[in-house]
């Protein structure tokens, strides 16, 4: 008989290991540091995503202004690059630390965690993240803070809540802002609205125009603020 | 959405975990994926091929299950899948934290997480 080939067996033995291993588990375990430490200081910290150009920035500097005489307010303020936001919010007198994430897309538990360093918490009742402006990333990295807002704006169309299910199904509070141009871009407001309950029944959402500050009192009430 | 980074963290936990054992190779990993994760198995697979060229996990089978998600009811006690909304326009059925049972609103209790379940080696 003619060898057309040779099968040698590799050397060593075949395991299987158990493993069980949370691939989320590191940015779960800072998020659970920074809730306690922020809960040890007794500060109301507050998460606060939603699309590019939604009015993020524009709802918390809205929200400073009514809100700083009773709370000391500080804002963490997530961006790729640059410090345009920040300085905004910092013309109002507040303490702004800006969190460049350089290429990421959402922010994350751990760069939270070194912007707290750089907090005095003691003199901080109330703290504003305002994430990265995304409707997808951020719902998958707690960050550790007790309340969640998400903003959409009537210029993005009509459909941003139902592309999007799952960062509202982690939202205490859905804006939908920039309402005095839903009719110019022949968007629904109460479709907008439902599609919110119908994913999350206990969300409650409020309709603003951060330009001139209407519904923010609103948005402050369903915070309990 | 990030199935780059993730994987890569999956190979990086697999290799130190067959460096400890001193392993030859990986032959397989079991990857389980909650279904409210944004990971595309497809994509994971992808990168996994990329990110394993040239190390001892080359050529090995990446197996992924789908996990679903699991919601539990306050009110009525209710626990299993979600409730969905089968909007034709959507193309596929959006979850929901309606309970499928009673007027009650559910809390998510797994669909979350991605685990690295079991690792077969050669040693």
């Amino acid at each position: 008989m003619k060898i057309n080939d040779v099968v040698k067996a590799e050397e060593g033995e075949i395991f299987d290991i158990e493993l069980d291993e949370n691939i989320l588990k590191a940015n779960a375990e800072l998020a659970q540091q920074n809730r306690e430490l922020l809960r040890k200081q007794g500060v109301k910290a507050i998460d606060v995503m939603g699309s590019i150009g939604a009015g993020k920035t524009s709802l918390i500097e809205k929200m400073v202004q009514k809100l700083k005489t009773h709370y000391r307010i500080a804002v963490f303020k997530g961006d790729l690059t640059t410090t345009i936001d920040a300085e905004i919010i910092g013309k109002h007198g507040v303490n702004v630390v800006a969190i460049n994430t350089g290429k990421e897309c959402h922010l994350d538990a751990n760069l939270v965690q070194k912007a707290l360093r750089r907090l005095d918490l003691e003199a901080t009742d109330l703290l504003f993240i305002e994430n990265v402006g995304n409707l997808i990333c951020p719902a998958e990295f707690p960050l550790g803070s007790e309340k969640r807002i998400v903003v959409i704006s009537v210029t993005e169309g009509p459909y941003m809540v139902v592309k999007h299910p799952f960062i509202f199904m982690d939202a205490d509070v859905a804006v939908i802002n920039k309402i005095d141009l839903a009719e110019a871009m022949g968007v629904d407001i109460a479709k907008l609205q439902n599609d919110v309950k119908k994913i999350n029944p206990k969300t409650k959402t409020v309709t603003t125009n951060c330009r001139t500050g209407k519904g923010v009192d609103q948005v402050i009430a369903a915070l309990n603020l | 959405m990030h199935e780059g980074s993730i994987t890569s963290q999956i190979v990086e936990n697999v290799l130190r975990e067959a460096e400890k054992r001193k392993a030859k190779r990986v032959l397989e990993v079991h990857l389980e994926i909650g279904k409210l994760m944004f990971l595309n198995p497809e994509q994971v697979h992808f990168w996994y091929q990329m990110l394993t060229k040239n190390t001892i996990l080359e050529g090995s089978q990446l197996l992924i299950e789908e996990k679903p998600g699991t919601v539990k009811c306050p009110k009525c006690g209710y626990e299993g899948d979600f409730q969905y909304v089968d909007d034709p326009a959507l193309h596929m059925p959006m979850p929901t934290l309606n309970c499928p049972k009673c007027d009650g609103t559910v809390k998510i209790v797994s669909g979350k997480d991605c685990f690295i379940k079991t690792v077969k080696m050669l040693i």
